[in-house]
């Protein structure tokens, strides 16, 4: 049973859908990028999943459970979350606020389940009265990642976490997803970088638009000659 | 008090002070009550993201509640009545935005319409307030009001109840926001709607609450309006509107704590200046405050921290 099954999922804005019959699945403890060229419908196809946008057709299922009609803020107790790419965190709330907000889903106990997640995140373990506007960048994408993971949750959404990241800042958050991945959990990320994504996912897909043009392994993915999907050559 | 301004200046140094501090007193009057509709019209302002011009409207409507408890259905207390008259406000307020504002607010993505409606319920309310109250000045049944002195300011027992009603609704929000799981909710979903939904908040649920809560304020602050002016008529609330927007906009739009220190400021100037120019231009005051603020500090005292 796959943590997370996206199945025929068409999606889009007002009556004209943008992604058509995308299915996609990810497993506990591994990693799925998905990679393609500007507008192939990555993001809309992430937020389609987590209640964002309401898919027009398609089912998507966490755990075995059918959530493609379950209301928006039911979504994360249900152990999908999501971190957007941009606006990801409360920037007038406190560190210890956004942690506080992401465990509202959760059915654990928040106190303990923060000691664990500021155990991960050791740089805001140190800043937990600081509001998060005042947070770097990578730091507040880091916040973003470790408020997601207050739920303890089954799969967790990434949409470009690294974009506009220093490399140093890059390293670190793809470090962080993958210790998040060995705890049990499914890593979905969109990621614009093919060569991170190769290096760092188990699973690929490559979106071209709106569809699900290609997946397989990272190594098989890689062996393809990206150049000419990225480039509409094939 | 144009009369009084003038006997000060013939009267010298020391009946100078007397009216200084006697306007100090109003104006502490004033911020209190200032600072309950601010509050209301700034928690609301933050959650859905528009204004409710029909904000006076509310103030006036939970005022005329007030009135018909106090005066001619059940002949409850002032201030029982007060309390009763405001919660019936926020039910209305919630009921208002569920059937007509909510329903606007989902088909028009531009918070602009939303403006538009809200300008329109303020018309209709005002309209209902006169087809049911008439135009009419009416005035609150209270037990006769004793002076107190606290130094040189003098204050009746009905302003120093409305100074405390202030301080205890400032403090509630304060505990509210800061400390409860709902206050946390609001202030996550005014920073940010969409991640508070994909964060497990139920966004629908605290819009709901919310209005519940900025209209009982608004019935609150239109009730101890009257109380302090001594009557009431259904165009006080839109009047004392653009005094409200004044204090939220000088403190900070959308920052509850700027809407508070607005209010003190806006209200201490307004009835300060009063005593010493023609009371007529209150209003302008409060303007030219707000003028200055946005020359000096355009995002206003308190600004939200974290913004671009």
């Amino acid at each position: 049973m796959p943590a997370l099954s996206a199945e025929a999922v068409t999606a889009g804005y007002g009556r004209s859908p943008i992604i058509n019959e995308i299915s996609l699945t990810a497993e506990l403890g591994t990693i799925t990028t998905i990679i393609g060229p500007n507008g192939a419908g990555k993001s809309t196809f992430v937020k389609s999943l987590i209640g964002i946008l309401r898919p027009m057709s398609g089912k998507v299922k966490v755990n075995d459970v059918d959530i493609t009609k379950v209301p928006g803020h039911r979504i994360a107790g249900h152990g999908l979350v999501y971190v957007p790419q941009n606006d990801n965190v409360f920037k007038r709330l406190t560190v210890r606020e956004n942690l506080e907000v992401g465990g509202f889903a959760s059915r654990s106990d928040p106190t303990a389940r923060m000691g664990e997640v500021l155990s991960i995140f050791t740089d805001l373990a140190k800043a937990v009265d600081k509001k998060a506007g005042f947070l770097s960048g990578g730091q507040q994408n880091l916040l973003a990642i470790a408020r997601a993971l207050m739920v303890d949750p089954t799969v967790i959404l990434l949409d470009e976490p690294t974009a506009g990241l220093s490399p140093a800042y890059t390293d670190v958050v793809w470090a962080q997803i993958e210790r998040i991945s060995n705890l049990n959990t499914a890593a979905v990320v969109v990621e614009q970088n093919v060569e991170r994504a190769l290096g760092h996912s188990d699973f690929v897909h490559i979106f071209v638009a709106g569809r699900n043009h290609v997946h397989g392994t990272a190594a098989e993915i890689a062996a393809l000659d990206l150049p000419s999907i990225f480039l509409g050559r094939s | 008090m144009v009369l009084l301004a003038f006997a000060s200046v013939e009267g010298g140094q020391g009946q100078g002070m007397q009216l200084f501090w006697l306007s100090v007193g109003f104006g502490l009057v004033t911020a209190s009550v200032l600072a309950i509709s601010a509050v209301g019209l700034s928690l609301q302002f933050g959650i859905t993201n528009y204004i409710n011009f029909a904000y006076g409207d509310f103030m006036a409507l939970g005022a005329y509640f007030s009135y018909a408890l106090n005066n001619e259905l059940l002949h409850l207390d002032i201030w029982v009545a007060t309390v009763i008259g405001s919660l019936g406000m926020g039910a209305l307020a919630v009921l208002l935005n569920h059937f007509v504002l909510a329903p606007f607010a989902r088909r028009f993505h531009k918070t602009f319409y939303v403006l538009i409606v809200t300008f329109g319920l303020s018309l209709v309310l005002l309209n209902l307030e006169y087809s049911i109250w008439g135009a009419d000045v009416r005035f609150f049944n209270m037990s006769l009001d004793r002076a107190h002195h606290f130094g040189p300011v003098l204050l009746t027992t009905s302003q120093i109840i409305v100074m405390g009603i202030a301080v205890v609704t400032m403090l509630a929000v304060h505990t509210l926001l800061k400390v409860t799981r709902l206050g946390k909710s609001m202030r996550a979903m005014s920073d940010n709607t969409s991640l508070a939904m994909t964060s497990g908040i139920d966004t629908k649920r605290i819009t709901t609450i919310t209005w519940f809560i900025s209209g009982s304020l608004a019935g609150l602050s239109g009730s101890v309006l009257g109380i302090t002016e001594g009557n009431l008529t259904p165009a006080a609330g839109e009047l004392f509107l653009f005094v409200i927007f004044a204090s939220v906009i000088v403190g900070g739009v959308g920052s509850i704590y700027g809407a508070m220190a607005g209010a003190l400021l806006i209200g201490l100037a307004t009835e300060v200046s009063a005593a010493y120019i023609n009371p007529a231009y209150k209003l302008d005051i409060a303007f030219v405050i707000l003028i200055v603020t946005l020359l000096v500090r355009p995002s206003g005292l308190f600004a939200r921290p974290g913004r671009a």
